[in-house]
């Protein structure tokens, strides 16, 4: 209990830094929230686009699909702003060999590293994911108390997701040092959770649901909204908890290993 | 005579330092051997939902749209470009004055840079890439006109670099430069038709887009590349489009210039 | 007094690759990569006792960071042991490193873009430190640096030396038993450097033992009473800085610019080492044997120059030195 609290105080020191690290550079933070307000427009807008010219996704209307890809920016964003900082604080401490830094303190490496990564910088495009989100509920039938309960756990799951993978990529840094395309490659997997799962075949659906669970992400949270998927959905659940108790061990095992083998 | 030899002996070198420096950094490129493929099946099966069973959208077939992906994504490795964060670097540490003190033009020194660093997208990043698609995707992805289509791609490579040239020339006017690129990146990343073809937008935008640089750095190559191009319902004999892309091209080559002189009038005057 | 830190037959190892450059290598370099292992740290033993301070000294890549770095905790040895206070650095790394503070030259643990101020109220909450312990410490270190105004600039506007003054604070905050200093004068001036080493002597005074890295022998003149030199990952010389002046004999540099070749040099104690022209030379001069005053005097005497420094031996020097009467003695 001591130890929770603790780790709180350093947590709300870590966001204090944060915030006083922005104010330093204010105009170059509202730059960096409008253009990821904006760029997080590029998804939703290819979206509109496809549907304004006549085609569409089979079963889905366009604002059901703006609101798994609203979700899926919602998750994102709140990734970015508390977890995701920990691939970069990593790949810079391991190439610098300056790990050594976090690990003469006397707290949790992996909880430090991302506590310190703590950005607010995210906060634009949160606001535009919810914007999206909020028209798309407008435009579609209201979801009861309980189905919204639903999703905000599933929502909350697919943040473990992406913790795992944000611990996925922070490990695989110290193994290739400095590659900054590292994040491409998860980047590039994450896409399947942007879409209705029922455009991709089966096998495609098995992996992303329970190998690499990305699905939970975008698609489970708002198709549980949607009232289209039934219970079999928590099952699901398991996976994404694996996955990133995956992701800890792995990351946990490779700061044991660097301390074994750096130079 | 002499000179175009001593300039090209130049060029040959400053591109195989660059191909050899950037080598140590090959499994950087060799990410793309699977960030591409998997970006290519996830719009695969996009379109192939979106298509199901339409024989036409915005007058493009679904192998169109397919193979136009699989281009794209091709000729992105041969015409990638970073001379604007390489520019906005070497002026922000003061390092330019380098090159305001050696018999070359940095301009000069940036394209044969480029040239050695895509030689080595080439290599790592286009040919396995290629393979993929065609034996293991089985798309057919075969230029229709070979000769038409590296003339396009070639006129890309300049499009891609000259602009990216004038943007890192910003940062000797603006000290914080990152966000006017940033919102660049962002806007051809959109309107080069990288995400989607071009077709799909609004008609009244097509029509704008011809006077704007970003078609011709990806939708303009990939179009030639798969065989037949339209914009804003207009369709084009390939000889007619790349002759254009051409044109803009040197259009985009003398506001450069004209870019350049007036940066090395602020660069010698001020000392920035 | 009891020793603090106790190292026995501590040996790191560790595998590298091998990179070629020309263009088939890189290719080649794809599939296979040759492994190259290198022994960084070869099975050294040392104890610093509680209160002392320390200095491990040898030239650049002589396995120095890496002792330092397993000395922290940070890195785990091949092999030996280390015995730190009652704890041993690899296992229970949280404990331990509560108990330590650490400097390291190059890398910083201030916040660039705010005050040192905001880092150090970080390190309070990591390391727990209550808020009339802080303020009081605080208020001692800032004093004896001198560094009142400075806490409250944004880092990215101090100088070095103001910076590494920071950086010293940062890493004593928790008040540390032990403290591992890591080349902590790098490219510091003179005013620096001198206020750094009185701060390590207070805090010294004060019951902080230190071990610190260096390859800049005046560090370890000014501040070490015990000195350990290694090169090449060997311990070459282990023993107290009385120790290392006999060892080494009190030898000074001078470099002379002289306005007229000079052939011969008869002074006693005294002979060049090196001619980097005709007119410039770098003679050596052993203090045991003649006072530096009567050097130039009679340097003077015999020749005439335009300009004189006096310098330290090298770091290079030294171990040749070292390795000399490790010969000697065993003849």
């Amino acid at each position: 209990m001591k130890r929770i609290k603790r780790y709180l105080l350093i947590y709300r020191e870590c966001i204090r830094v944060a915030f006083a690290s922005a104010t330093t550079y204010r105009l170059n933070f509202f730059l960096n929230c409008i253009i990821m307000l904006l760029g997080d427009i590029v998804f939703p807008l290819i979206t509109v686009l496809i549907y304004n010219s006549g085609a569409g996704f089979e079963g889905w209307s366009v604002y059901e699909v703006l609101l798994i890809q609203s979700i899926f920016t919602m998750s994102t964003a709140l990734a970015d702003m508390t977890f995701n900082g920990i691939l970069w604080a990593t790949m810079f401490a391991v190439r610098e060999g300056n790990l050594e830094m976090a690990l003469i303190l006397p707290v949790d490496t992996m909880f430090i590293l991302m506590a310190r990564t703590f950005s607010i910088d995210a906060v634009g495009l949160f606001i535009g994911g919810f914007t999206i989100f909020t028209v798309s509920c407008i435009n579609l039938p209201a979801p009861g108390i309980f189905m919204w309960l639903k999703a905000g756990a599933l929502f909350i799951t697919g943040l473990c997701v992406m913790m795992g993978i944000a611990l996925f990529m922070a490990a695989t840094s110290f193994k290739w040092v400095g590659n900054s395309r590292i994040p491409e490659i998860f980047e590039s997997i994450k896409g399947f959770g942007k879409y209705p799962n029922n455009i991709f075949p089966k096998t495609v659906c098995i992996i992303t649901s329970y190998l690499f669970p990305v699905a939970m992400i975008g698609y489970y949270p708002a198709a549980v909204l949607l009232g289209k998927e039934g219970s079999a959905s928590f099952i699901v659940l398991i996976p994404c908890l694996l996955f990133l108790a995956a992701g800890i061990l792995m990351y946990r095992y490779m700061v044991r290993l660097y301390q074994g083998v750096g130079g | 005579m002499k000179y175009i030899i001593h300039q090209l002996r130049i060029m040959k070198e400053v591109a195989l330092v660059t191909y050899k420096e950037w080598s140590a950094y090959r499994t950087h490129s060799m990410v793309s051997i699977f960030v591409g493929p998997v970006y290519f099946i996830v719009q695969y099966f996009i379109w192939t939902a979106v298509y199901g069973g339409r024989e036409q959208l915005n007058g493009m077939d679904l192998t169109q749209v397919i193979a136009y992906f699989g281009a794209s994504t091709l000729i992105g490795y041969l015409t990638m470009d970073f001379a604007d964060w390489n520019l906005q670097m070497l002026i922000h540490t003061g390092r330019f004055l380098t090159f305001a003190l050696r018999p070359i033009h940095h301009r000069f020194f940036a394209f044969s840079q480029k040239l050695g660093h895509r030689f080595l997208g080439l290599i790592f990043e286009f040919i396995p890439c290629y393979f993929i698609f065609t034996l293991l995707f089985g798309i057919d992805i075969t230029p229709k006109h070979v000769g038409w289509t590296l003339l396009s791609i070639l006129l890309a490579f300049l499009m891609t670099f000259y602009i990216h040239y004038i943007l890192g020339m910003t940062a000797f006017w603006f000290v914080q430069s990152s966000g006017i690129r940033r919102v660049f990146d962002l806007l051809s990343g959109i309107f080069s038709g990288v995400f989607i073809p071009l077709v799909f937008f609004p008609e009244g935008l097509q029509k704008a887009l011809f006077f704007l640089p970003f078609p011709y750095m990806t939708y303009v190559p990939v179009m030639v590349y798969t065989g037949n191009f339209v914009l804003a319902g207009i369709t084009m004999p390939i000889p007619v489009i790349v002759g254009l892309q051409a044109i803009a091209v040197a259009v985009v080559m003398l506001i450069s210039e004209i870019i350049y002189r007036a940066s090395m009038r602020r660069f010698n005057g001020v000392g920035a | 007094m009891d020793n603090i830190i106790t190292v026995d037959k501590l040996t790191k190892e560790y595998m590298t690759y091998k990179r070629g450059s020309s263009f088939s290598e890189s290719l080649g370099a794809i599939f296979r990569r040759k492994k190259v292992s290198v022994l960084a740290v070869n099975n050294i033993s040392f104890t610093v006792k509680e209160g002392d301070i320390a200095g491990i000294l040898g030239p650049n890549g002589a396995g120095k960071s890496t002792t330092i770095k397993m000395l922290t905790g940070t890195l785990y040895p091949t092999s030996g042991s280390i015995r730190v206070m009652d704890y041993n650095p690899t296992r229970d790394r949280k404990a331990y490193v509560s108990q330590i503070g650490a400097v390291f030259g190059q890398k910083s643990q201030l916040i660039w873009d705010i005050p040192p101020v905001d880092s150090f109220k970080m390190n309070k909450a990591i390391y727990g430190i209550s808020n009339k312990d802080y303020e009081e410490r605080l208020k001692v270190m800032t004093r004896i640096f001198e560094v009142e105004d400075y806490i409250t600039r944004p880092t990215r506007v101090l100088s070095l030396g103001e910076r590494m003054k920071c950086e010293f604070i940062m890493a004593m905050l928790h008040q540390p038993k032990v403290v591992f200093l890591d080349e902590p004068t790098i490219g510091l001036d003179v005013i620096a450097k001198h206020n750094i080493r009185e701060f390590i002597h207070e805090m010294n005074s004060r019951g902080t033992t230190f071990i610190l890295t260096t390859h800049d022998l005046e560090d370890v003149e000014q501040l070490a009473r015990n000195v350990i030199i290694i090169n090449h990952g060997d311990k070459v010389f282990d023993g107290s800085l009385k120790e290392l002046r006999n060892t080494l004999g009190e030898v000074k540099l001078v470099q002379l610019t002289l306005s007229k070749p000079l052939n011969e040099l008869s002074i006693p104690g005294a002979c060049i080492v090196e001619r980097e022209s005709e007119l410039s030379i770098t003679i050596s001069v052993d203090l045991g044997v003649i006072g530096i005053n009567e050097f130039i005097s009679k340097l003077s005497d015999i020749c005439s120059f335009t300009d004189i420094s006096i310098k330290e031996m090298p770091m290079e020097t030294i171990i040749t030195h070292i390795y000399k009467s490790k010969e000697d003695d065993k003849q």
